[in-house]
This record gives C-alpha cells, structure tokens and sequence, in this order.
C-alpha cells in the first residue's frame, strides 16, 4: 500500500537535496530530447556559482557523457515508449563536483563492463589519452559492451571515479560517482 | 553553404575554399547531423581549386563528435595526400587543457595537411 506523503515526507527530500548540496537531479525516462532541454539549466547552475569555465566546462562534459550513457545502455526501458530510465545528479562535495548516475545494467554484460572499468581505472593520465587515441583510430573492440569512449573520455576529465554494481530489486544497477575540480 | 548552431550542433560554413566549424557539439544524432555536413565538405573541396583553408574553433564536444572529427581529419588528410593543399586552424583559449590536448592528438594523424594550433583571446567568444 503506498505511503500517504506528508509535509515531513517533503521536508525530507527538500533537506536530502540541500545536505547534499545538489545542484540538478533527475530521474526517470531519459531521452536526447530530454537531454536537450535540461542541458540549459545545468550549464546555467554551473556558471552561477564562482566556478572557473573549465572546470564547468569539464562536469558538464562527464553530465553529458553520463547521460548519453544511460540513454544508450539503461537495461531498464518504460514500458509505453521504450525510453531508458536511469538517474543523474550534480551535486557540490568537499573534493569538488560529485557526478552520479545510476541505471540497471543487463547482467549479462555487466562482467565486460566491470572488466574493463577496472582497466580504465588503473590508467594514469598519459595512458587514458594514449587509449582515447587507440579507441578513436581503431574503434570498439569485437564485442562492444565494455566500457567505451564515453568512459575513458569521462576518466580523463574527473579527478576521481568509483563504480559499483548493486543488486537491487532483483536488478542490477551499475552506480558511478565521478569528481570533478 | 551554412549549417546554422543548433543547441547542441556548431556553426559549419563551407565554401569551394574554406571550411569554418564554431560552436559546442554533442547532437542527438551524430550521424544525422555530419551526413549531410561531410557531404558538402566532399562537394566543396573537388569544386576547388586552389587553397582549402580549415578553422575549427570548439569549446566543447562529446565523445560520439570526436569520432565525427577523426573521420572528418582522416578525409581531409585523404585529400591532401592526393594533391590538394589544404590548411587546418585548431583554435583554442589558453586555459583550455581539453581543446588544447584534442588539437595536439588529431594532428598526430595529420602530416599531409598543414596545421596549426592557435591560441585565440575570450574576446572572439
């Protein structure tokens, strides 16, 4: 039986967002469309603050990656059109900007997926632009679910990154926080 | 022939002799958007007949436009192996690491074209 939500209830999520200092959260049916409406008040909320371009420039572009990531892979869809469901947040934190996503992964993919963020992980700086390169000239390896440019491109432009896989549901959600300063 | 800046697309200006690319690109569709772009950039550079000159000045792209990119630099450096003189402007602000990098790496590919990275002010914003 749903839960009747109360003033509480609302007060709750309004406390959540401000501790968590969120700058832009959405969850739901994430679509290019969709994409392109909210890009506008996510590049303003970045410029608002006293934030230098580059680094604006920079959480936008993993906001971006991330969101055309979802689109793309979510194994979750809705059930009338097919979009891709997933969440995505923009979040200050003492080391910077926190970029989060989530969505459900198809199980069977996720090893691959898993597999080669840890490679991306491991890499330094020097080696990420040499595999960027690689990847550009060469293109996705045979069986394109591992992590593809959009990562490494992703891994380039954050300070730090962390993924998990969570059973949730009786889902599997990929989870990923990338800082940004 | 102008492509006009959408949202998420830059300005393209293409001419029998030149090629000018503005802007921020990430489109929804990649493909949709250079098809008809690299098209007429075919159109334009067999209409020529001298100098191809090439400015490109992004402030931002995803990584489905670095694609498009890479295959963009890989016909002009097609056309230039087969005789045309052709002259690519990568420019880019001095606290732009990104921009910075993304130029210095196309060219690695490029040695039949002409290229220079050049720094430009927030003036020409």
């Amino acid at each position: 039986m749903a839960k009747k939500i109360k003033s509480k209830d609302t007060v709750e999520l309004h406390s959540f967002m401000q501790d968590r200092r969120t700058l832009f959260c959405y969850s739901g049916p994430l679509t290019e469309d969709l994409l392109t409406t909210i890009s506008n008040p996510v590049k303003h909320q970045l410029s608002d603050k006293e934030t230098e371009e580059v680094v604006a420039k920079r959480v936008f572009g993993v906001f971006i990656e991330q969101a055309q990531n979802i689109i793309r892979y979510s194994y979750k869809k809705t059930k009338t059109t097919g979009d891709s469901i997933g969440t995505i947040a923009i979040s200050v934190a003492d080391e910077g900007f926190l970029i989060e996503a989530v969505n459900v992964v198809d199980p069977q993919k996720k090893d691959v997926l898993e597999a080669s963020l840890v490679e991306i992980s491991m890499k330094d700086q020097k080696e990420l632009r040499e595999l960027y390169k690689q990847r550009l000239r060469e293109g996705p390896p045979e069986d394109s679910a591992g992590a593809g440019l959009g990562f490494i491109e992703m891994a380039r432009r954050v300070k730090k990154f962390e993924f998990d896989f969570v059973e949730s549901d009786h889902e599997a959600l990929f989870v990923y926080r990338g800082w940004v300063s | 022939m102008i492509f006009e800046a959408g949202p998420r697309t830059p300005l393209v200006e293409l001419t029998a002799s030149s090629c000018l690319i503005r802007g921020e690109c990430y489109p929804e569709n990649i493909s949709e958007w250079s098809e008809p772009v690299l098209k007429t950039l075919e159109e334009c550079l067999s209409q020529g007949q001298g100098e191809f000159k090439v400015d490109i000045e992004l402030y931002y792209f995803n990584s489905s436009s670095a694609k498009f990119l890479f295959d963009f630099f890989e016909f002009l450096e097609e056309s230039a192996e087969g005789g045309k003189a052709i002259t690519i402007n990568w420019r880019y602000r001095a606290e732009d690491d990104t921009m910075q990098e993304a130029g210095e790496d196309f060219e690695e590919d490029l040695s039949a074209c002409a290229y220079n990275m050049v720094l430009v002010d927030d003036e020409s914003k």
